[in-house]
């Protein structure tokens, strides 16, 4: 599985979700993925300041009756529970994102171990659903995964792991 | 100029505008000036009303939307400014009541304590149609222009700050109720389809 092979397969199915509109910012795992859907006429792609913004904008979309997914790395998930909190949960407005997990066991970046160990434990707290590809041949899960978010009305986090964006191997 | 003022100015001439309003006192004070069910009452994420509305616009290009936004709430977000340069939705008009205090909690000051220039920083975020109202008189003069002008435009409207704790009551419904009001209302308006056929 190379990284393009993926991206492009990520891709395909979110067009398959009918995914119109894309906000993101990126982290150095999901950049290939932005970069391929910012390229892609299809979609509107919305490049924003802080990942609260691609949060809201999704949320808004929704209303216009748009498919959207807001793309982002581990850290500034972290950085929007608030918003995902009092938006999404309150209003029970769902959100689509796709996320690197960032700080697995591949991942040797000392900057992300926080993520890591704390992310998931978040979201359970939260009750955010989430899940995990891992695998080429579970992309094709995503459009069950969009359908999740929508039918449980809140943010639902579909993480991206290392293996799968960059490849076997441990970073260094 | 009074906020009340300020905003029952914006209803009279807001047409088929979709509304996104900020928490707090833009969001209370809209809710009791036009009573619409076409608008939606930010109850959380402060700030965000903009970001919000840009996702709104950008997914309705047809649909004019109005963003009425507070200074309390653009400070949480001054980067919404950069994105909505960037996207450059010709149909949204962001409208910011700027009283230089956080009415609803007290009128307790903002940081920089009214001395701050918004329309400059929109202008220099790359928003062009920028400009700061004073009065209900300058008000009422530029309104219909800038409702027919295309965006994105920024709109600062300076107000008193005003000393009574939720002086305005908020609307009378909120979380998921807001959320059906505001997407039907958007279906029944603008012919649209929010939520699916079994209803979410």
């Amino acid at each position: 599985m190379t990284e393009m092979d993926a991206t492009a397969q990520i891709h395909a199915q979110l067009t398959k979700c009918g995914i119109k509109l894309a906000a993101s910012l990126p982290d150095d795992w999901i950049a290939p993925l932005i970069k391929r859907i910012a390229a892609d006429n299809r979609i509107r792609h919305v490049r924003v300041a802080r990942e609260a913004e691609a949060v809201a904008i999704c949320s808004g979309a929704f209303f216009g009756g748009v498919r959207s997914v807001a793309l982002m790395g581990a850290t500034g998930l972290l950085t929007c529970t608030g918003e995902l909190a009092t938006l999404n949960l309150r209003h029970q407005i769902p959100v689509f994102l796709i996320v690197s997990q960032r700080g697995s066991i591949d991942d040797h970046r000392i900057y992300q171990e926080v993520q890591g160990r704390r992310t998931i434990p978040l979201l359970e707290s939260y009750d955010f659903p989430y899940h995990v590809i891992d695998r080429s041949e579970d992309i094709g899960g995503i459009p069950d995964a969009f359908e999740t978010c929508r039918m449980q009305k809140r943010p639902f986090v579909l993480f991206l792991t290392r293996r799968l964006v960059k490849g076997e191997g441990a970073s260094r | 100029m009074k906020a009340r003022d300020a905003i029952e100015a914006l209803a009279r001439q807001r047409g088929d505008a979709v509304a996104v309003c900020a928490l707090g006192m833009a969001a209370n004070e809209w809710w009791a000036a036009t009573r619409s069910e076409d608008s939606f009452y930010m109850h959380g994420a402060m700030g965000f009303a903009a970001s919000f509305a840009l996702g709104l616009a950008l997914s309705l290009p047809r649909a004019p939307v109005w963003l009425i936004n507070a200074d309390g709430s653009l400070c949480m977000n001054l980067g919404c400014l950069l994105t909505e340069a960037s996207q450059a939705a010709r149909n949204l008009k962001h409208f910011v009541v700027a009283n230089g205090v956080y009415q609803t909690v007290g009128a307790l000051p903002m940081v920089n304590e009214g001395r701050t220039d918004y329309a400059a920083i929109a202008r220099g975020a790359g928003i062009s149609r920028a400009r700061s109202i004073e009065t209900l008189a300058e008000l009422e003069e530029l309104l219909p222009g800038i409702a027919a002008e295309d965006g994105p435009s920024f709109t600062v409207l300076r107000v008193e700050p005003e000393s009574g704790f939720l002086r305005t009551p908020p609307m009378t419904y909120e979380g998921p109720e807001m959320k059906y009001r505001f997407g039907r209302a958007l279906e029944r308006k603008l012919g649209i389809e929010v939520f699916g056929p079994q209803g979410y």
